[in-house]
């Protein structure tokens, strides 16, 4: 299954966006030296095979949440929800009072310990596992 | 577009009746509760976790950093047999029970929470809290999208913790409208439980994800 995703677009530690001038947000300030850069990363650099440690993502936006500028990436299976959360969280620069959530058959949400690689297994198809996420009203 | 909107109290039953057709085939322990003479109704579910101290602080700092300390880790240690019953190393058996009630006045589901330790002494909301994962913690405390109260349990008359349902309505919206627009039944139940138990502790099995999407 060597697919490339489309848009590799790299987590930066600093501002190297490859060209896209992304129209929603800009990562050198959206993802400020995350811990584990490597777990959501392009796939292209990934060895294709039977024992893919990332798994293809596909975020879509619900309701009013912007879209993000790159809607697949390459994730760790290990990664949890709550992690992934936490970086989308961050690349929309959203702010602390909003809420994001995530979902699965656009309806049910993971629990935030539980990791995407088994998220795939039990939900991915062509390759990819597909994620609504959603954001819910900033508290005012 | 107002059907959809509107989650009436048979709407509720029906979702529950779904949910616990599910949880009926993977054994997941929910059941359906009336009063006699009563046509209202309620879901519960009880379980019992062992609460090891030592779990608590991993808990506590897996949270926040992207976290490669998976909780199944944790909980590998203190599960010894002898630990389950000796209450003097700091592990203890909880009894959670969640019911889930019809909200009237605000025309969602409600979620109604207690724990209990084995001798009947109930557990206050911070021994509650302290059994929280991190991250809601945080969230509760920054985001009060649905904050935990005390009151009297409508059908029981007891006392239980409640996440109030003020705002079920905000989150909950998107997902139905979304489910709207590719023509796909959403199962309110399944979808709202899942974003709230985990809150309070209560993680839904994944097979409900796809039970729900069946139910098209």
């Amino acid at each position: 299954m060597a697919e490339e995703p489309e848009c590799a677009l790299q987590l930066p530690p600093s501002s190297t966006t490859d060209g896209e001038g992304p129209t929603e947000v800009s990562p050198e300030t959206a993802t400020p030296e995350p811990p584990s850069s490597a777990a959501v990363s392009p796939g292209t650099e990934e060895p294709a095979g039977d024992t893919k440690k990332k798994i293809d993502v596909l975020l879509k936006a619900v309701g009013d949440t912007p879209i993000m500028k790159t809607k697949k990436w390459a994730v760790e299976r290990t990664r949890t929800i709550q992690g992934l959360i936490d970086f989308i969280k961050k690349f929309l620069k959203l702010v602390a009072s909003e809420q994001l959530f995530i979902y699965v058959n656009q309806s049910f949400a993971p629990s935030p310990d539980q990791e995407v690689g088994t998220l795939y297994e039990c939900f991915g198809s062509d390759g990819k596992l597909v994620l609504h996420y959603c954001k819910s009203q900033a508290w005012g | 577009m107002e059907e959809d909107e509107f989650f009436g109290e048979k709407t509720f039953q029906h979702c529950c009746a779904e949910f616990i057709r599910h949880s009926q085939q993977i054994g997941d322990g929910w059941e359906w509760r009336t009063l006699k003479d009563c046509s209202e109704g309620y879901m519960c579910k009880t379980h019992f976790q062992i609460k090891p101290e030592t779990l608590m602080s991993h808990s506590g700092t897996s949270a926040c950093v992207q976290t490669c300390l998976p909780i199944e880790e944790a909980l590998e240690l203190p599960l010894d047999d002898s630990e389950v019953t000796e209450t003097t190393t700091g592990s203890q058996v909880i009894k959670y029970e969640y019911h889930v009630l019809y909200s009237c006045s605000y025309q969602v589901p409600v979620l109604y929470f207690r724990a209990s330790f084995l001798d009947g002494r109930p557990l206050a909301l911070k021994d509650i809290w302290e059994g929280i994962h991190e991250c809601y913690k945080t969230r509760l405390l920054q985001e009060p999208w649905d904050t935990i109260t005390q009151q009297e349990h409508p059908i029981l008359g007891q006392p239980f913790f409640v996440l109030h349902p003020c705002k079920t309505d905000e989150f909950m919206t998107p997902v139905l409208k979304n489910s709207q627009k590719i023509n796909r039944s959403v199962n309110y139940i399944t979808s709202w439980l899942s974003v709230v138990g985990p809150v309070v502790g209560l993680n839904l099995p994944l097979s409900y994800a796809r039970a729900a999407s069946e139910d098209e």
